[in-house]
């Protein structure tokens, strides 16, 4: 017997869009539930320390207002996370600029350290992440990706708009790097 | 410690921890691990990155589907009213006038069936000055030399002649076929494609590096 769709789990992404466009509500619950976290550990590997949620929940209306336009010749985590990394992205032009016209607050730099602190609590933790942060930005999307997220290179490079060779080289560089930081300390 | 020399393998060992090799190349990788020191490195540093998980907030998913809008079904783009209807009744009133106003002006004749009207204008021998006139595809200039033709094969006599247009006064003795294909003609004077090109919905893709 056919399960019905209230009962199936192992519905494709695909499947779920199709229910999703035919009126089916519940299946953007189970989009949004099966994909938020991973965009929210992909946030905070990039360096995002606030508003996270947030950040997941734009990448979610913009890619839901799009989906006729997703023809699914990548996987949709994929594709969400090339729009979630735009964002972010766009979020950090608009923090530069802000920081161009407003100077910093001392309380800025204690709340950033401290916000920090708050994210990694094992001292492991710690060391990777301050390995991490030894990495350049797109080094360090290639690497998180790839390690965390088990992205293959063809669709790390479609996330970072790049190339497959060249994520290839930033994931060997990352690895070195992050060798080397955790060999010395 | 010797570099591992298969770049091929070494760059599978995410994969292997993320377990979605095919059992011939886990094999493989897990063989050549056994041989290669900085393969083995590289695995643990590997496990050790992906153990440190990063804090990341538990997100509300019932708060952002509530931010969705529902599917809107592709509506058809609704269809504008032509307005070539009306640009060939203009370009028609113009080439009327130029029939009407011009008074023995302009000759048509010998048109095959198959052509427009238009298309077989040729000067008039009594005509003084040249008359534009209005072609479906272009403006074509009629001197007034006799001579000189719109096209050979136009000008060509026929054996069986359908059409003879010599003065606005001769329009009287056309028959109702000959009107109805004038009229015919002047109204598939389209000056401007019949369709539209649908319209476009500017996208904001974001910016990229």
């Amino acid at each position: 017997m056919t399960p019905s769709p209230e009962t199936r789990h192992d519905e494709t992404d695909m499947e779920l869009i199709n229910r999703w466009k035919a009126g089916d509500g519940r299946a953007a619950t189970r989009l949004v539930g099966r994909h938020s976290q991973a965009l929210a550990r992909f946030a905070a590997s990039a360096g995002e320390r606030d508003g996270i949620e947030e950040l997941v929940q734009d990448t979610f209306v913009r890619a839901f207002a799009s989906l006729d336009s997703f023809r699914g010749e990548s996987s949709l985590r994929t594709w969400l996370f090339t729009i979630e990394r735009r964002l972010m992205l766009d979020r950090r032009r608009a923090e530069k600029r802000s920081r161009q016209t407003v100077p910093v607050q001392e309380s800025d730099q204690v709340s950033e350290y401290g916000a920090l602190d708050g994210l990694i609590a094992e001292e492991a933790q710690e060391r990777v992440r301050q390995s991490l942060e030894a990495l350049s930005p797109t080094q360090r999307e290639v690497f998180t990706l790839r390690v965390q997220q088990g992205l293959s290179y063809k669709e790390i490079a479609e996330v970072v708009g790049s190339t497959e060779g060249a994520a290839r080289v930033h994931y060997h560089n990352a690895i070195q790097t992050v060798k080397e930081f955790l060999k010395d300390e | 410690m010797n570099k591992c020399v298969d770049a091929e393998l070494q760059e599978l060992l995410p994969d292997l921890l993320h377990e979605s090799l095919d059992g011939g190349t886990r094999q493989r990788v897990e063989a050549h691990l056994a041989a290669c020191e900085s393969c083995k490195e590289d695995l643990e540093v590997l496990r050790t990155v992906k153990g440190a998980a990063v804090f990341a907030p538990t997100i509300d998913v019932d708060s952002i589907v509530r931010q969705i809008p529902p599917h809107r079904m592709m509506v058809p783009s609704v269809e504008k009213p032509k307005r070539t209807r009306m640009v060939s009744w203009l370009v028609a009133a113009v080439f009327a006038l130029a029939v009407v106003g011009g008074g023995g002006l302009v000759v048509l004749k010998e048109s095959p069936p198959s052509k427009s009207v238009a298309s077989s204008i040729i000067a008039a021998p009594d005509a003084q000055v040249g008359a534009v006139v209005p072609r479906p595809d272009s403006i074509v200039f009629v001197p007034a030399d006799p001579a000189i033709k719109s096209s050979p094969s136009d000008a060509a006599p026929s054996a069986a002649p359908t059409l003879a247009l010599a003065s606005s006064a001769d329009l009287a003795s056309l028959s109702d076929g000959d009107l109805v294909q004038l009229m015919d003609d002047m109204d598939n004077f389209d000056a401007l494609p019949a369709a539209e090109p649908e319209p476009v919905i500017a996208v904001d893709s974001g910016d990229s590096l």
